[in-house]
């Protein structure tokens, strides 16, 4: 079939990515370059921390929905956006994983604290990816099962009711 | 609105009732996201395995959707040869298109205010169900069905800023401990109701503990503005009495009654060094 349907949703998907790292690089560069913004360790966990926050929403949210809808397509046609976005999502937690062994190497508790909630935000977004994707896979699954039994069964009744 | 969408083969009168039904289900399928959000639906709604809102996902991944696959089997014999490919792409555009994205070529921020502004609506019902006077309050089934973490997130962030401005000293120390003595807090006391035998939801309870400590935010809040320990002593008392009284009938109706004070001494204790910290700044 023509696969020309998801030309809208593909129009979307720049602004989605967009957004999607948006968030995700400033927090972590944020925290990176902490020392050259902010004295204040409060400042620095605050600003952290919400943008980590906002990250998270969004991944959820946005691009949650757009995994969904695009997730139908990406079956049936072409891989590609999902992938791209579900592993950018391991890597964001491997890299707050690795900021926390700094800390706790260091010996900087506070650290670890804005670390720990960013770094449970980002397995949270995992976790319900992961269980995302393996519900939309059997959905697509029992969907195309469905579909292809009941397109079988029509067939054989058009095959019969010609002769 | 499936014909702008299909192939260039014209398609026959009676495929086109089957293509709806075919949108139905895939409709049926996707979460479309709740456009309207009830303070007391349900904590899990069949159809919502895919996390649309800002809940964490574990409220809505729980259930298995075996009614839409029910009601999808009735629907199956009745579906004549449509082509397959092209009616999911015609449902999930007219899904996107109705759930989030609006008007596809327009720009991300409108799903998005949305979004928002259902969230800080839910926000809003969840403060004014837990922490005001309410029908809903003795029934805690119903109080806080809808829960979410942004509003304890705000209010424990909020409370530790408030801490950390009123003190003169130390000032990242104090937010450290504030915010990690209520996080921690939080979750050790819904741990606490869980070993107890009692029957709380995780998420359910966390959302609860935090939206509990508004009153204590008020409080911290008029401690900043104004010097004076009678003052404080007295501002901290009836905060810490009305974050009691928020967190009682929830707490205490989760467990077996004759175990009421071991779940809920534990709370009161938490809100009382609380209490202790906001007077012992200066």
């Amino acid at each position: 079939m023509d696969l020309s349907q998801p030309v809208e949703e593909n129009y979307a998907n720049p602004k989605t990515c967009f957004f999607h790292v948006l968030f995700k690089a400033s927090a972590l560069a944020f925290y990176i370059l902490s020392t050259l913004f902010a004295n204040s360790f409060v400042i620095i966990f605050v600003i952290t921390v919400v943008l980590a926050a906002l990250d998270f929403w969004v991944v959820k949210n946005v691009s949650g929905r757009i995994l969904v809808g695009l997730r139908w397509w990406n079956e049936i046609n072409e891989q590609g956006e999902s992938i791209w976005r579900f592993e950018c999502l391991d890597q964001e937690a491997v890299a707050w994983g690795i900021f926390g062994i700094f800390s706790m190497v260091r010996l900087e508790v506070d650290y670890l604290l804005v670390v720990a909630v960013c770094f449970s935000l980002a397995i949270a977004n995992i976790i319900g990816f992961t269980k995302c994707r393996k519900d939309a896979r059997n959905k697509i699954q029992a969907f195309a099962s469905r579909t292809i039994a009941s397109r079988f069964s029509s067939t054989l009744q058009s095959a019969f009711s010609l002769v | 609105m499936s014909n702008s969408h299909s192939d260039t083969v014209p398609l026959h009168p009676s495929s086109q009732s089957d293509i709806d039904e075919i949108e139905n289900l895939i409709n049926a399928s996707v979460q479309s996201g709740p456009a309207t959000v009830l303070p007391a639906r349900p904590p899990s709604p069949p159809r919502a395995s895919i996390p649309v809102s800002s809940t964490p996902f574990i409220q809505s991944q729980i259930p298995p959707p075996p009614p839409q696959s029910s009601s999808s089997n009735q629907k199956v014999p009745t579906v004549a040869a449509a082509p397959p490919p092209p009616p999911p792409y015609v449902g999930n555009s007219s899904s996107i298109a109705a759930t989030g994205f609006g008007p596809a070529p327009n720009t991300l921020t409108e799903p998005v205010w949305d979004t928002v502004k259902r969230d800080l609506s839910r926000i809003v019902s969840n403060l004014k169900l837990v922490v005001f006077p309410n029908p809903y309050r003795e029934d805690p089934g119903k109080a806080l069905r809808d829960w979410d973490l942004w509003g304890p997130f705000f209010f424990i962030v909020f409370l530790g800023l408030t801490l950390s401005w009123s003190a003169s000293v130390k000032k990242s120390e104090v937010f450290a401990v504030a915010f990690a003595l209520l996080a921690a807090g939080a979750v050790i006391l819904t741990l606490n109701v869980l070993l107890l035998g009692g029957h709380i939801i995780f998420f359910q309870s966390l959302s609860l503990l935090g939206y509990c400590l508004f009153p204590l935010d008020i409080g911290a809040l008029i401690c900043m503005l104004k010097d004076n320990v009678i003052v404080k002593i007295v501002v901290v008392s009836v905060t810490l009495a009305w974050s009691s009284w928020a967190a009682y009938p929830f707490m205490s109706s989760a467990v077996n009654p004759r175990r009421k004070a071991l779940a809920l001494y534990p709370v009161f204790l938490m809100y009382v060094s609380v209490g202790f910290l906001i007077i012992a700044i200066n």
